[in-house]
């Protein structure tokens, strides 16, 4: 690995592979979608079950995230505005509303055209209205997976609800797509995802070492296939090759940052359009985020003879389908497991379901954990919701309590 | 022809907003001496349950002049409605009730303000309810969970209130509710044909007392309006197309209602569409409106009017939580669910059907249902070549005379 003693934060060897894979994938989907075989899914969706029928997928909220690296969130984000979708919801959801209103005035023309869309409310209930949002623009139709929240378990009925959700979803690719589900293929793509699931958690653990391996804007960056492409085989590849350079990492006692001096959790979405600026400029003071809360939700794997059974359990079983008492455990446990000095809340304010409970958990986990927290407030997409100095400011008055 | 049932304020004015609050916080209060009420958010609940266990549910509703309380608990991007409950109580305005029964799965900002709530009062009794959002698909896996939703509810309140399930509060509270519905649907049913046989102000009142209280010495008042309008100038020559509106309205199949029906042609007919809107809110914007009364309003689409009055009655079976549910996933959907595009077309059948001059949208404030709805009725709309208008409204009505002077301008728009 080559890197310049200057620098104050290392590149991974592995983004080259992994801007390869993304390039696939929009190749991929751009194919789907001319042969008519394309579905968009949310994050949180069980895409193991188009992918292992055929179905191309594309993620309209990684494609928010394209949307905000480049810049461009407010410019696309009106073009969902221009047409009466108000700036008060989600700015994933008005990024992909305006591209597919004006692709061709939007990063990488737009998503390709999906036939049909796959929502999965585990993640938030914004996705069922965004989706259907979507259909109106392009007479694609929505199939709803319902997860409902759940507590401390899953309950019979409730597992048994969505598998009968899981079955009907079955149902309308076969008819959608003219395609049926094989035990056998759903077996492979299972695999595939907890192989790749797997090998993208060891890595993730692999930032409890000090110095950390990964700082938050890496993770951020090599969850997408992850995030994405759960299923394939290729992914595979480029898991395999972010563990080996961690490892090395860890082993040589190379870090993310050149001097790690405050180990912090992030919690939420990073603000894309700043996502470099944000974490590079703490890293020149010695801050590393060695855990999120964010990446480490791709966490189930799927197995067991029931497929169907797992499936249920583990996609209701998600971070954000979970109460706030979970979601404060997961920060309490995230912080002694990773040796955390302290914690960055980033209070979303398109992410309602991510955000709202963040006021109240910044004084619980602070108070279980001894260690102090901030909330700062912004967006992910949409950088006219960030006010940077306002965030410097809280994020200054942490680390001088922390330095 | 204007009919009054003399449930209105003292001088027959409409009640302003604030008056309606302090009236239904007065009457909640007063119950507290004899009954044990349980405050509850979502309108679709199965109120027969809570009375069958000795319970009395209320609605509740945002207060207007509660602007704070809530900041050091829920950021202000939390929808207004859901910022007003959490005030209410931080300012100690819901002491009187033993327990609030939370909505889950129906939106975000609802979902979390339940787990905020049971954090910062844990001395709170704080019940949920989980809602399935899926209609469509699998209908009779939705009915099925949400039966056993609605079970484990009915242990959890015995088990924590000490109020077992009794069968005869259950026939009774079974009997007060189909009195309520059939009463309240007459009385919407009466407005369309006749909008000005009663105010909306005082329709939208009798229900929201009911609501607040439901008992015997509430539904009188609508029983008794409901029966005054059936005998009233407009409306009691119209006997047949009368059950024909309100049975299309509590079928949700509008074909039988005949596009011929005489009625008022007293300026024009407006819609009101929107979710957890408070409709006196709406009546007192109106009233406040120069040159308009709230008699234009023929129809509203609101979560604590029309969703909440056009529910079908528990059927009789062996299951009675299979009841329960199959009654509420059959009432008139909210945006909080799946089926937008049954929405907008049972909306556009009734403009048609109803012969609707305009609409107003009503969007709360950081309200993802109302909002993401919005656009797509206002577009609907549009292609019937229907006038509509959107109304940004906040429990407080904090920008009130803007409103007013929306509703203004879009009435004089469609007189013109």
């Amino acid at each position: 690995m080559t890197e310049g003693k200057e620098k104050v934060y290392r590149q991974l060897e592995s983004n080259k592979l992994l801007q390869q894979i993304m390039f696939r994938y929009m190749l991929e989907g751009h194919a789907a979608s001319e042969e008519h075989n394309l579905a968009w899914v949310t994050s949180g969706f069980p895409v193991e079950i188009p992918v292992a029928m055929g179905v191309g997928v594309s993620y309209p909220e990684q494609y928010g995230a394209v949307v905000g690296s480049q810049k461009v969130g407010p410019t696309v984000c009106g073009f969902a505005e221009d047409v009466g979708y108000s700036r008060e919801l989600c700015s994933y959801a008005r990024a992909s509303i305006g591209a597919a209103l004006k692709p061709e005035e939007s990063p990488l023309e737009g998503l390709p055209r999906p036939q049909a869309l796959l929502a999965c409310n585990n993640i938030c209930g914004t996705v069922l209205r965004w989706y259907d949002a979507i259909s109106e623009i392009t007479g694609a139709p929505v199939y709803l997976l319902d997860t409902p929240p759940l507590g401390d378990s899953q309950p019979e009925h409730h597992k048994e609800y969505v598998k009968a959700g899981v079955h009907s979803l079955i149902e309308f690719l076969g008819s959608t797509f003219n395609t049926e589900l094989e035990e056998d293929k759903l077996h492979q793509t299972a695999g595939r995802s907890s192989t790749a699931i797997r090998l993208w958690t060891e890595s993730l653990e692999a930032c409890k070492s000090r110095p950390s391996p990964l700082n938050c804007a890496d993770r951020f960056l090599a969850m997408a296939p992850v995030v994405s492409l759960r299923g394939t085989d290729y992914i595979i590849d480029f898991y395999e090759a972010l563990l080996d350079e961690v490892k090395t990492r860890v082993k040589d006692g190379v870090g993310a940052i050149r001097e790690e001096r405050i180990r912090l959790l992030w919690d939420n979405i990073p603000p894309w359009f700043n996502i470099f600026r944000f974490f590079n400029g703490l890293a020149k003071k010695g801050v590393v985020f060695p855990a999120d809360t964010y990446t480490h939700a791709w966490s189930g794997a799927i197995e067991g003879t029931d497929l169907i059974d797992s499936v249920a359990s583990i996609y209701s079983n998600v971070y954000l389908n979970k109460g706030l008492d979970a979601k404060i455990d997961k920060m309490c446990q995230l912080i002694r497991d990773y040796d955390l000095d302290g914690f960055i809340m980033f209070s979303v304010r398109s992410c309602k379901r991510y955000s709202l409970g963040q006021l109240v958990s910044k004084e619980i986990v602070s108070e279980r954990t001894g260690v102090p927290g901030v909330v700062i407030e912004g967006d992910m997409v949409d950088s006219r919701l960030f006010n940077e100095s306002q965030i410097e400011t809280r994020v200054e008055a942490l680390l001088e309590m922390l330095l | 022809m204007t009919f009054n049932t003399g449930v209105r304020s003292g001088e027959g004015l409409t009640l302003s907003n604030e008056g309606v609050m302090e009236k239904s916080t007065t009457a909640m209060r007063k119950a507290t001496e004899g009954d044990d009420l349980l405050g509850y958010i979502y309108p679709h609940l199965p109120m027969e349950l809570f009375l069958a266990h000795g319970l009395t549910p209320t609605l509740l509703r945002a207060a207007p002049g509660v602007t704070s309380g809530f900041e050091s608990s829920l950021q202000t991007f939390a929808c207004s409605y859901v910022r007003n409950l959490f005030s209410l109580r931080s300012d100690e305005m819901l002491e009187h009730l033993m327990g609030v029964v939370f909505p889950s799965n129906t939106c975000d900002s609802l979902q979390n303000l339940a787990d905020v709530w049971s954090f910062r009062f844990p001395e709170d009794r704080v019940l949920r309810l989980t809602y399935p959002a899926s209609r469509g698909g699998h209908p009779e896996a939705a009915i099925e969970y949400f039966a056993e939703e609605l079970r484990h509810l009915s242990k959890t309140i015995e088990t924590v209130f000490s109020r077992p399930f009794v069968a005869e509060q259950f026939d009774r509270a079974v009997e007060l509710i189909i009195a309520f519905r059939q009463a309240s649907q007459t009385l919407y049913a009466s407005r369309v044909i006749s909008p000005s046989v009663i105010s909306y102000n005082e329709m939208t009142g009798l229900i929201r007392e009911f609501l607040t209280i439901p008992s015997p010495s509430t539904v009188r008042p609508v029983q008794d309006a409901a029966n005054k309008v059936r005998m009233a100038e407009g409306v009691s020559e119209q006997t047949e197309h009368l059950e024909a509106v309100k049975q299309a309205l509590t079928s949700g199949n509008l074909s039988g209602i005949d596009k011929h029906i005489p009625l008022d042609d007293d300026g024009p007919r407006l819609l009101i569409a929107g979710g957890m809107i408070e409709p006196q809110s709406i009546s007192a914007l109106f009233d406040g409106a120069s040159g308009v009364t709230d008699s234009t309003i023929i129809l509203d689409l609101l979560s604590f009017g029309f969703k909440s009055v056009f529910a079908k009655p528990v059927a009789p079976q062996d299951d009675i939580f299979v009841g329960f549910a199959e009654s509420i996933l059959s009432a008139p959907g909210e945006p909080t669910q799946e089926g937008v595009r049954e929405r907008i077309e049972f909306l556009c059948t009734l403009i048609d059907k109803l012969s609707i001059d305009g609409v107003i949208i009503c969007e709360q404030s950081f309200c993802d249902p109302d909002q993401f709805e919005a656009p797509s009725i206002e577009k609907a709309v549009s292609a019937m070549g229907v006038r509509s208008v959107r109304l940004p409204i906040d429990p407080e009505l904090s920008d009130r005379a803007r409103l007013e002077g929306r509703i203004q301008s879009f009435v004089e728009s469609l007189e013109d």
